[in-house]
Order: structure tokens, then sequence, then C-alpha cells
């Protein structure tokens, strides 16, 4: 079996074109981009990412990393502006534009030479000068977003955002680009025309060696460059996500059997994942100097940790498999949502706009209140498995309902301490302690909702059964305090966090969980035999 | 979870229930206290706050705010809440050591909400713009709208809050504003969002004696239609204006005499050889001619980089444009020789093609900036006569009537000749502008007196202050923002815009300014910027207490980096918010975990 894989494996690379440049020399140049000096690896994976919307294509029959393509575009501009790499998605621009619909990528060329795509893109310009706000909507945005994709591959074939030249001038002046007649640069794209890797890789070395001389003072530690280099290679956050999933199918698998060893397995894997996040935030955090808080991906990737984190706190004191079950699958959405949704949620390194900056109080609150969502996902994870064990006809357990309150508590008590620490930062930073803002509001709107659950089952209205509908509902007000405000409010002073698309993924959720909770109700309806409730818990 | 059975639950529930039983007044604290209320207000409370952000998010805060987070019924519902979280505590009287937690989180909202009321009913908000040179300011600008009216009899002024934008008057339902001890009534009746100042030429009263015209502007591709009055002003000077930024536009007398922009050059190009080029004047066009090898294409380019190829063939047909420059294509010589010192062919075959080329074209500017464009207008018998120019030199002339429109060479912007007035004058007034053009709020105001007598009816902007004459009587009338006072004074010391690496986009922004009490004299140095404000007075006791006045960075001018705005509050129910919050954090922590274990 192994020796027909390495066969494989050999005939591959026998297969491959000769053409097999290595770029290593090159990938820890930093280049000044964003407002930040990034390693060059990564400055080609975010520039083909926001050209094309992958970190490789395949262009005349070979799989191209996002390295070669880059460098191509920087040594050899001209032919790429044949190429297909940019990406247009959207069925509707293409129907207007008279673009082949069956086509996910168009060339520089094809798009500049299409009266239809100009017209269109003429007209998003026009209606900015009248849409409310400067924003646009509907086909102007998609229009919009190609013509910023557009100015980008501009930008990049005349070798404009190539800034690897540091400036003298102080830490935090704009880097220059290298002279077209740089000597260097000559050798460099004369070995990349030639397809001499040998010679290739000499220029290279030669460039970072030359560039890392001019103004050493201004150049970022080459230990951070090496690890952000890994970082970028190594997707922590892809792992985490697959033994989470391995996690929650060995639970899954050896629920009836070798229970033992599988729970032991399964924590293994769980921990892993953890170790895997971890290292993942902590990359993050060397790398940007601070916590990993400032937008949509890093809050998703965070929610996903709290899930697992909490669910094994758990596991310890009750040894309950069930956190860690409903855990893992909720972890793996979130994951898997930052994994393969690059556009919706960038997950590239950013500076923080102003009002983010250099405060203790936002980071507390916004990990707090993040944390809080991990609870509420945890709890949404333990209310499945109860309300899919009475779908199954199954009975769920009084301890599985004592879960969910558990959770659902941590949930509590980490919004209420948020939300306040909410206002103590707003109070601190925009001189006031609430003003309706939109995010605040549905901070509010969440933790009532949560607090009507858990008031509802003191005063009797519901008990355990009631307890995994509400875990269920109430997460719908997360998910709006969480994406809806950002995506479909779009208002209020929480802006920095703002995006769009995802409606159609974040919709079908709302409903699928509300068509899920409805039928364990009516099933749940039919298997009572009518009795009364009991009374949980008296608070009195 | 089973329910305890010792003895001491068992004689506290007997009491519970005993007090019931008996008092009435009990009864009213178990129902106001009760569990049912407090879903009933969770549920609508929640529903309510989440309908105005959807509210906020189709029209704006301020609706929101008017209709659901400042209406009365929801401040007396978040009124009930805290009677329910008292009355809640209540019956559990007499407390026990598990009620710890219960009692300090359910006192903790009602001591946060109390803080919010205070903060509301005593303190303000409002902001302050300060420019670095300018001097100390002792008044700050609130959020609230105001009419201010002046008594014409008595002077006494009368601040009335009222918000065009909010209360939205219109002839169906005006909003009627008394003037105190007159018996003057103000009447709004419309609303605008985007007033702006509207000028129209109208014909002239009494001895002024100056020619006026109006123009209307338009321009297809950007879909604009502007419509402008011009008047000859005393001693024939001019009346100019500036035009978006992109030209200069001036009526006059008559027009000047300028000197033509463009000049003869003429160039022999080669395909093989540098061309020669001569012109009368000495001066130069800076466009270079370059002809293909074969002859039969001359490629133009303008020294701004425009360029454009031209087949030879056609350029023999007609001279061809481009920009400014015309080129005339002369003679043509496939092989060119000189015989007898005269330039002819000596073939037939393209063996060394050669243009004679024509140009009036612009001189070369002696700068790289592109000159701006004008346009300047002037009476005639019949209408106007018109040049158009850049710079200082003349492009074209020509003469309009009313109703012909001419086109202006500015993207593709045109003008026609609207009217013509021997005798104008411009009159301006408040007018709602077109949908989508940037004006400022405002109402439509109508005076009407006693004995029934009316106004016109005048468009107030914010920050305008007009006055109303119905029949004999008079109001002064002013709308804008309230200004408060402060007791201190405040100026801008310095002003920082830090960026972010590499970029122009601001990573902080830092204002120093004084504080000076004007009691004591003594000044103060304080620093507001992103999420750090400066407080006045900076004593430990005001801090803690809150009984201080935060400044904390609002905007800022991109274009005046002297200038920065910000915003002021002034918050007596600090304190209170903040013990509260502390109260319901720790109490949810006791309840949650801390409960002692029962058997």
């Amino acid at each position: 079996m192994i020796r027909f894989l390495l066969a494989l494996a050999l005939c591959g690379a026998a297969l491959a074109p000769a053409q097999a440049l290595h770029f290593q020399p090159l990938e820890t140049i930093p280049v000044q981009e964003g407002g930040r000096k990034k390693p060059y690896l990564v400055f080609a994976e975010e520039s083909l990412l926001s050209l094309s919307g992958k970190t490789a294509l395949t262009l005349d029959g070979r799989s191209q990393p996002a390295v070669e393509i880059i460098t191509g575009l920087w040594l050899q501009p001209e032919k790429w502006r044949t190429q297909p790499i940019i990406l247009i998605n959207n069925l509707a621009l293409k129907k207007a534009a008279n673009l082949d619909e069956k086509r996910k990528w168009f060339s520089r060329d094809e798009l500049a030479a299409n009266p239809s795509f100009l017209a269109l893109l003429q007209k998003a310009d026009a209606d900015r000068r009248t849409a409310k706000d400067g924003k646009l909507t509907g086909l102007d945005k998609q229009v919009d977003e190609i013509g910023a994709r557009l100015a980008t591959f501009e930008s990049l074939r005349m070798g404009d955002l190539y800034r690897v030249v540091a400036n003298p001038a102080g830490a935090n002046s704009q880097w220059s680009t290298l002279h077209t007649d740089d000597a260097v640069l000559t050798k460099l794209r004369a070995a990349f025309a030639a397809n001499d890797d040998a010679a290739f890789a000499r220029a290279a070395s030669e460039l970072r060696a030359s560039l890392a001389a001019s103004s050493p003072q201004f150049q970022p530690p080459a230990s951070k460059l090496a690890l952000e280099v890994t970082y970028q290679k190594l997707h922590p956050f892809r792992w985490a996500w697959i033994l989470y999933l391995l996690a929650g199918l060995t639970l899954a698998v050896t629920s009836l059997r070798a229970r033992r060893a599988g729970y032991a397995l399964a924590w293994l894997l769980a921990s892993a994942g953890l170790l895997f996040q971890i290292s993942g935030f902590v990359s993050r955090i060397v790398i940007a100097g601070r916590p990993p808080v400032s937008n949509m991906y890093e809050s998703v990737i965070w929610v996903a940790f709290g899930a697992v984190f909490f669910s094994l706190i758990f596991e310890a004191v009750y040894r309950g498999r069930y956190f860690l079950l409903g855990a893992s699958f909720a972890a793996v959405i979130p994951l898997l949502l930052a994994d393969s949704q690059p556009l919706a949620l960038n997950r590239s390194i950013q500076p923080l706009v102003p009002v983010l900056q250099s405060n203790f109080w936002l980071s507390t609150h916004v990990l707090i209140i993040t944390l809080s969502y991990a609870a509420f996902l945890l709890a949404l994870g333990v209310g499945h498995i109860a309300l899919g064990k009475i779908i199954l006809g199954r009975k769920p357990s009084a301890a599985l309902y004592n879960y969910i309150y558990r959770t659902l508590q941590i949930g509590v008590l980490l919004l209420a301490i948020g939300t306040i620490l909410g206002g103590v930062w707003a109070n601190y930073s925009w001189g006031r302690f609430w003003d309706w803002d939109p995010k605040e509001t549905w901070a509010l709107t969440a933790l009532l909702v949560y607090l009507f659950v858990l008031h509802g089952r003191i005063a009797g209205s519901w008990s355990g059964f009631g307890l995994a509908v509400g875990s269920v509902l109430a997460f719908q007000s997360i998910v709006m305090s969480w994406y809806g405000v950002n995506f479909v409010l779009g208002v209020g002073l929480h802006s920095y966090g703002f995006g769009s698309g995802g409606f159609v993924y974040a919709g079908t959720f709302v409903v699928a969980e509300l068509a899920f909770t409805l039928a364990a109700i009516l099933r749940h309806r039919s298997s009572q035999t009518p009795k009364t409730i009991p009374t949980a818990e008296s608070a009195a | 979870m089973p329910t305890a059975t010792a003895s001491p639950t068992i004689s506290r529930r007997a009491l519970i229930a005993e007090r019931q039983r008996r008092s009435l007044a009990w009864r009213v604290i178990h129902f106001l206290g009760s569990l049912k209320l407090a879903l009933l207000l969770l549920a609508s409370i929640a529903i309510a706050i989440a309908t105005a952000t959807f509210c906020e998010s189709s029209f704006n805060s301020k609706i929101a705010q008017a209709y659901i987070y400042k209406a009365p019924w929801f401040t007396f519902w978040l009124g009930v809440l805290c009677v329910n979280l008292f009355c809640v505590t209540l019956t559990r009287w007499p407390w026990q050591r598990q009620h710890l937690g219960f009692v300090i989180t359910h006192y903790g909202i009602i001591t946060l909400l109390a803080g919010a009321v205070i903060g509301s009913k005593f303190g303000f908000e409002g902001n302050v713009t300060l420019h670095r040179d300018a001097p100390p300011l002792d008044r700050v600008m609130t959020s609230r709208s105001v009419v201010q009216i002046e008594n014409p009899a008595t002077g006494a002024r009368t601040m009335i809050s009222f918000d065009a934008d909010l209360s939205r008057p219109s002839e169906r339902r005006p909003k009627k504003i008394a003037v105190p001890d007159s018996g003057l009534t103000i009447f709004a009746d419309g609303a605008s969002e985007n007033l702006v100042w509207a000028s129209k030429l109208i014909p002239a009263a009494g001895s002024k004696n100056q020619p006026g015209i109006a123009l209307d502007f338009e321009t297809k591709m950007m879909g604009q239609h502007l419509s402008l009055p011009f008047v000859l002003e005393a001693k024939g000077r001019a009346n100019a204006r500036d035009f978006f930024g992109l030209a200069g536009i001036a009526f006059l007398a008559e027009l000047p005499k300028r000197e033509p922009l463009n000049i003869d050059e003429t160039q022999i190009v080669f395909a093989k050889f540098a061309p020669v080029v001569e012109s009368p004047s000495h001066l130069k066009t800076g466009i270079e001619l370059l002809l293909s090898a074969d002859g039969k294409t001359l490629t133009a380019r303008l020294p701004d980089g425009k360029t454009a190829t031209y087949a030879r063939a056609e350029m023999q047909t007609k001279p061809q444009h481009l920009g400014l420059a015309t080129f005339t294509l002369l003679e043509y010589w496939p092989d060119f020789v000189i015989e007898n010192g005269k330039p002819g062919s000596a073939s037939m075959l393209p063996n060394n093609p050669a243009v004679l080329v024509r140009l009036d074209a612009p001189r070369l500017p002696g700068s790289g900036v592109p000159e701006k464009p004008f346009l300047e207008i002037a009476p005639s018998p019949d209408g106007i006569v018109y040049q158009l120019g850049r710079g200082e030199r003349l492009v074209s002339r020509g003469k309009a009537k009313i109703g012909e429109p001419f086109a202006l060479g500015w993207a593709d912007w045109t003008a026609t000749l609207a009217q013509s007035l021997p005798k104008a004058e411009i009159h301006s007034d408040r007018q709602p502008g077109p949908a989508g053009t940037a004006g400022i709020p405002g109402f439509r105001a109508r005076l009407v007196a006693s004995d029934g007598s009316k106004s016109e009816p005048r468009w107030i902007g914010s920050g305008d202050t007009v006055t109303l004459v119905a029949g004999k009587e008079s109001a002064r009338l002013g709308y804008g923002l309230e200004l408060l006072e402060v007791p201190f004074t405040i100026a801008l010391k310095h002003f920082e815009v830090p960026r972010v690496e590499g970029t122009e986009t601001p990573s902080n922004f830092i204002s120093t300014v004084e504080f000076q009490d004007p009691k004591t004299g003594v000044k103060t140095q304080g620093v507001a910027q992103m999420n750090h404000p400066a407080s006045w007075p900076g004593t430990l006791f005001s801090v803690t207490t809150g009984l201080n006045y935060k400044f904390s960075q609002a905007e800022w001018n991109p274009n005046d980096l002297g200038q920065t705005t910000l915003q002021v509050l002034y918050d007596p129910g600090w304190l209170f918010k903040w013990m509260g919050s502390l109260a319901i954090c720790i109490g949810i922590f006791i309840m949650f975990y801390l409960r002692p274990k029962r058997s």
C-alpha cells in the first residue's frame, strides 16, 4: 500500500512540468502594505486572495501558488493582462456584463475591453454620488467590488504595491518600490524569465540581503517574519477544526461500544485542536502586537475556541461526554466558515482603527462578550443533543438538562459582565455609559432573552425541555447581535467590524434552527402524557 | 431539583403564605414582584429595543430614540421594572444566606437604572468645536434643537425645545408655537433636511441700474442641473464666482481682450530622422509627432501624455483634433529629398517618408499644472457674448441668445442663457434643495397675529435668525442647537493626528486643551485622545464621583488640522451606574457559584 502511494507520488512529480522555481528566499522579505510590514509570502497570498478569492490558481493546466503569480505580476507584468485571475462570482453581474456565466475568473484585458462592464462601472461611480452615505447597493456594490479588484490588479501590474525598500526618514514613513532598472531586480527578472532556478535563488538571496542592509533600524525582526511565514503556512485554525471534528466523530461512534477508550481519544483530539488554536492566537498576538479582537474573523475563531475550552472544563468536572460532543460540532461550523470564506471573513492582520487602539477595557470587554457567545454556542450544541434525542424518540436524562443549565449560567454571567464592561469602555472611550447603540442594544436584548429563559424555569413555566428549546431559540439573538448588527443593520458606532455578505448562510441557519426546534416541540408534545409538569427548583 | 424538606424552610414558607392571606399590602407586593410580571417585562423590553434597532437602521437614531428609547412609555416601563425588581426582593423577606446574590443583583439593576435617570435628568451631552487660534470658549453646544423667540414688545427671549427633524410639521399637521405675552403665534408647517440658499434673478426696484443674467448649467453625463444668476456690480466690477473648483465664471460689462491660447507651428516629420519644428512666434506647442516607417500612420503625443494615431490618408482629407490641438496635413513625401533647395519626392516608394503638418495648439505651459478654465460673459443687445479660455489665454468666443445652449468644454457641461434683465438684483432665500443635495435641516414658519393677519411663509435653517412680519406686528425667531454655559473656559493648544505607518490613515487624534477656572484664574492642561477623555475638574473626588465634564474626541477636519470637535459629557449619575454594574456582576456570580449547598 505504502509502496503504491510512493509510486503515485513519484509519478505525480514526474508529470509536473519542468517549471519549478523555488520562492523560499523571497518569502521572508518584508513588504510594507496595509499599514504594517509583512513577509512577502503573506503579501502575495493576501494580494492574490483579494484578486481571485483563492491563495492558489490553476493556470495553463498547472496549480500556481500565490507567491508565483504575484512574483510573475511583479517581474513580467504585461503577461498577466490576459490571464484570468480576477474573480467575478455574482451571476447577475455576469449576466449584465455579457460574461460567460460558467466562468469564475476573468482577465484584466477582457474586462477592460467589455463595453457593458465598463458602462456598469461608470454607473456605479455615478450612483455613488447620490447614494445614501455614499453606500452602494445591489448590482452597483458588486460592480464596485470588481472595480476594486481591478484597481488592485493595476497597482500590482504597475509595481506600486511592492514596497520593499525601507524609508530612512522614520519608522512610520512610507516605504518605496525598487527602481525598475535596479541591478538586482534586473537579475531576478532575467532568472525568472529564463526559468533558471539556481540563478533565481541567487538573485533573490542577493535582493533580500541588499534590502535588509538599507535602514536596518527600521527593518522588522527576522524572527517575527519567520514566525508569520510559519503561521501562514501552518493554518493552525484549519487543523483545529479537523481535530475537533475527529473528536466529535470519535465520541459519536463510541457512544455504545468502547466508551472509555473513545472518551480518552476524544479528549486527546480536542486538546490537540485547542493547542493548535492557542498557538494560532499567540502567533497573531505576537505578529500584530495586540489581542486578537479586531474583526469578525478573529471573533469567530475565538468563539469556537471558547466553546471547546468551556466544554473541556465541564468535562473535567462532570465527565458527561455531552459537553465535548456538543462543543466539537458547534466549534467546527464557525471554524469551517472562517477557513472557507476568506472573502467574507478577512483573515489578514490589519492595524487597529483609532477607536480600538491601546485599550485594556476594550480587550477585556470584547473577549468576555465573545466568550459568552462561546458559552451560548456550547449550550446550543448540548441543546441540539437533547432535542435530537427527543426527535429520535428517546428521553434525555435530567443530567443532560442540567448540563444545559450550567452552560447557560456561564453565558449569562459573562454576557452581563461583558455588556457592563462595554458600558465602562464606552464611558471611557466615547464619554458616555450607554447610548442605545445597536450593538449594545442587541447585547442587552440577548441578555434579556436568556434571562427570560432562566426566569421562566424558576417560575415553573417550563423545565429541562424548555431550557433545551430556549438554548437553541435564544441563540438566534446572539446571531443577531454578533452577525446581524454588523452585516444586516449596518448602523452604529461599532462600524469598524462592519461587512457584507453571508446573509443567505445566516438566514438559512436561523430557519433551519427554527424548523429543528419546531420538530422537537411537536415530537415532545406527542410523546407527553397529560400530566402536570413538575415545578423546578423553587427560588423561595 | 427536589424541594427541600427541612423544617425552617417550611415555617418560612408558611409565614410568607400567611402574610399574603392576612394583608392586602403583601398581596400587592407579591403581585408586583411576581415572576409572571418579570417574564412579561423581560419579553416586552427585549422586543421593544430589538424593534428600535431595526427602526434606527431604516430611519435614523433620532426616530428610534423619540419613539422607543427615550419615549415616556419606555421610561414608565423601566419604572415598572424597578418596582418589580424591588418587590421581588421583599417577597423573599426574611432573607436567608442563599438570597445574598439574588438581592445584590436585583438592587444592582435598580441602582444602575437610577444612575441612568439621574444622568439624563441632571446631566447633558453636547459638543464643542475648538480652533487653535480662537479665544477660549465658555459654552458648549448641546444636541437639543431649540427655537428662540424674541418678544417684539418686551424684548424678552423665550427658548422652546423644538426639533423640526423629529416633529416633522407639515401643512396637514402644523405645529403651533405661541409667542409668550404677545398674542402672536408661529405656525411651523413644513420640514426639510436639506435647505440650501437658492438665488434667483428678479427685476430691481428703485435706483439700481445693473443688468443681470441667469445661466442654466447642465451635464448629462453626471445628470446635474444648476441655475446661477449674475448681476453686474457697481462701477462695472465683475461678478465672478467659482464653479465647483472646476472653472471660474465672470460676468463683466464687456469682454476683456485676451491673447489666444493656441499658437501656429509647423513640423516636418520624418519616419527616420528628427523633425524640423518652426513657429512664427518662437513659442513651442511641445507636441511630438511620429511617422511610422511605412509612412502610413502618424502618432501625436500631447505634453500631458494624451496620444492618438491617425491614418495618413485620412489626415490628407481633413484636419484632426486632439484636446485643444488641431493638426492639418499639408504635404506628404514618400521618398523625401531636397531638390534645388526645395523639398520633393525621389520616388513613389516609401523609402524616406516625411509629412508637413500645421499645428494649431496651446503653447507649452510653463509649469506642469493644468491651467484653470474660465468663462467670461458680457451683455449684448440681443443676448450675451462670451469667451472661453484657460489661464490667461483665449480658446474660443461666441454669442448666445435666450434659450440657446453652448458647450463649455469642461467635461460635458453646457450653459444656456435662461434670463436677461437690464435692471436686476439677486434674491437669496432658504429653499429645500433637490433630493440628494447636501443642505442643513430646518422648517417653514409663518407668523400669525391676533387680528388674523399672516406673514409670508419662510424657511428657517438651523443657525438662522429671521424676522417675520404679519400685518403691523413682527417677531424675531432663531432656530438651532441650544448653547449651554459651562463654569470654565476651554481653549485648544495643540492638535495632532498620528498616522498608521506608510499611509494617511489616522491612528489617533490627540487634542491638548487648556481649562481655566474664571473664579480663581487657575489654568490646567488636559489631553483628549481616542479612548482617553480629558476632564475638568481633574481632582480625585470629581473623577471618582463622576461630577466632572468629560471631553472626548468626536470629529476632526482633514483640511484644517488646527481644528477639532470634542464631545462634552456631564453625568452626575456616573457613580450609581458604576456601583450598580459592579453589584450586578458580583451578585450573579454569588447566585450561580457561591450558593450554600442544600442538604
